[in-house]
């Protein structure tokens, strides 16, 4: 998937390409346009330029058949009186429609999805009972089922304890392992840095460049400009978060 | 969830029955079985077919389509507090039948059409503000009573103005079946049929719907159109019954939030189980106003107002964890 477009009056052009098997983490401060990306790839804003999805302009799917391409997780989710496979089967809406039978194959996904986001064990509670990180699973397991070939997610971990956030990260790259893209933006560019393949760095409602954590040392300065702070490759083994932040 | 259908449809057929069959001193429950059997006299044949058949229709299919209307008003604005009657969606439906009364004395068609313009009128506004300007929950109910209170002084005018356009003024604006017209109901029923149909069909977008705008989104569905197309056959359900009864509102109100906590999760179920319960419900209650005072009539939303509202108030009481309110 490629992108390539501006926004509104905020110009903001870049071209970025974005692969499947990878988890790309898009990273920036406050206000500088990273939900924006994700809502745009998703299709939820208008833009120009163009957004290629498959060789295919991504403003000319329709709803259905873009949503078995993106699927996309916003910032905050609703905990509504819902169990968790029914939140779940939902995910195969895009499959299905209105017109919605659970065939043999609807069930073995939903079974896999479940066990993959790890919340097999809470497939008869519902929502409104589980805690911020199970319910962020919860909702990733319905994207799961949606099995889209990218999965955009805007913030993931917020809300989430350090064990959740792990739990998170390691299901998000099971997914990618299947052979599936996902892009998420990250608030820590350590995480981002221990976690994702590619980093995009945005500012100011623009893309500045795409960046892969190995080659980290060429793109030191701009990091510094930006955040102020950057990261360092550690190899003490025990690390949660092998790149950690330097002044 | 099956077993609770069966129930309700049970329950609608007994109280339909009952209603039928329920004799006066006009008219005995065995000059009605002889009039079913073929029977029975002009007068008591004219009886059952041009009045209590049609006002029995009348009260179950304005059941069904007022509690469903409150049932996907409420879905579509994630606000448990909102009802046609509530957001002014009745009232407005109301006003625009005294308009068409005014213009078009003898037309019952008219007045149909004519109710559901000004529901859609309403419930568009109403939606408007709650999408649009992102005000809360409580200010959404707000405006929709400020926007309801306008109609109803612009009916008191019509009324005050004009008192020859409406026969019974009392029973319009509490809403009843007493003067149930057999062209209007023959009009409605087929409108209903369509709206309670189509939502039912659209069910289970509504249940993606009510993840949120941006996860319906992610999902394929068209949000916007989506939720146009529900205030639209909400509006519709509202305005048909409405062009029968008068300003029936509480129904609108109760049966859904009852419903939702009796019934699973999917809205294709609510929607059903709200259609029988909601029929049911508002039969048994004209039926109640027909018979309790007799050879009197008491407004049905008269008894509605006295059994629901203590009710819902004792459900809200009780279940104020699970109604999901702000």
């Amino acid at each position: 998937m490629t992108t390539s477009y501006s926004y509104g009056k905020d110009f903001f052009v870049k071209e970025a390409l974005f692969t499947r098997g990878r988890i790309t983490g898009v990273i920036g401060p406050n206000g500088s346009g990273k939900t924006t990306l994700l809502k745009t790839i998703a299709g939820m804003m208008p833009y120009r330029g163009s957004i290629m999805i498959d060789d295919r302009e991504c403003r000319s799917y329709g709803g259905m058949e873009r949503a078995k391409k993106v699927s996309y997780l916003p910032q905050t989710v609703k905990a509504v009186s819902l169990d968790v496979e029914t939140l779940v089967w939902h995910g195969r809406f895009p499959w299905h429609g209105n017109y919605r039978k659970l065939t043999e194959d609807d069930a073995r996904i939903i079974d896999e999805s479940l066990q993959t986001a790890t919340v097999q064990d809470l497939r008869k509670r519902d929502l409104t009972e589980l805690s911020g990180g199970e319910l962020r699973r919860a909702y990733v397991a319905m994207m799961f089922a949606q099995n889209a070939d990218m999965m955009l997610l805007d913030e993931p971990t917020t809300y989430m304890d350090i064990k959740s956030q792990s739990m998170l990260y390691e299901i998000l790259r099971q997914y990618a392992g299947s052979g599936h893209g996902v892009i998420m933006t990250c608030h820590g560019i350590d995480q981002a840095f221990s976690y994702c393949d590619d980093i995009v760095v945005m500012n100011e409602r623009t893309l500045v460049k795409c960046i892969s954590p190995g080659r980290l040392k060429e793109d030191e300065a701009s990091l510094r400009s930006i955040f102020g702070v950057s990261v360092k490759r550690s190899d003490d083994a025990g690390l949660v978060y092998p790149y950690q932040l330097v002044k | 969830m099956r077993r609770k259908l069966v129930i309700s449809i049970i329950l609608l057929i007994a109280i339909a029955a009952f209603s039928v069959l329920a004799g006066n001193g006009a008219i005995g429950t065995k000059d009605i079985l002889r009039v079913i059997a073929g029977g029975g006299s002009l007068s008591q044949q004219t009886i059952l077919f041009r009045v209590r058949l049609p006002r029995v229709a009348a009260a179950a299919f304005c059941g069904a389509a007022l509690s469903v209307a409150g049932f996907i008003i409420q879905s579509t604005l994630d606000n448990r507090i909102a009802s046609p009657g509530i957001l002014g969606i009745n009232n407005g439906a109301g006003l625009f039948v005294l308009i068409s009364a005014l213009i078009f004395p003898f037309q019952s068609g008219v007045k149909c059409i004519m109710a559901f313009a000004g529901a859609l009128a309403v419930a568009f506004l109403v939606s408007f503000l709650a999408v649009r300007t992102g005000m809360s929950k409580t200010s959404v109910i707000l405006s929709g009573v400020a926007i309801s209170a306008i109609c109803t002084s612009a009916i008191e005018l019509i009324i005050s103005l004009r008192p020859e356009t409406i026969a019974d003024r009392a029973a319009f604006r509490i809403g009843g079946f007493a003067a149930v017209n057999p062209v209007t109901v023959l009009f409605a029923i087929p409108l209903i049929i369509i709206g309670l149909a189509v939502s039912f069909l659209m069910a289970p977008s509504m249940d993606i719907l009510n993840l949120g705008d941006e996860v319906a989104h992610g999902l394929g569905l068209n949000v916007r159109a989506c939720r146009n197309l529900f205030i639209m056959i909400s509006a519709l359900l509202a305005a048909a019954s409405i062009s029968m009864c008068g300003l029936i509102g509480f129904v609108g109100l109760i049966v859904p939030n009852c419903v939702r906590i009796i019934s699973d999760k999917k809205s294709s179920g609510g929607i059903l189980l709200c259609a029988l319960t909601g029929a049911a419900f508002l039969l048994l209650c004209d039926t109640i106003s027909r018979l309790i005072v007799f050879p009197y009539e008491l407004p049905c939303g008269l008894i509605l107002s006295i059994i629901g509202a203590p009710y819902l108030v004792w459900i809200l009481v009780k279940k104020k964890k699970r109604l999901g309110i702000d």
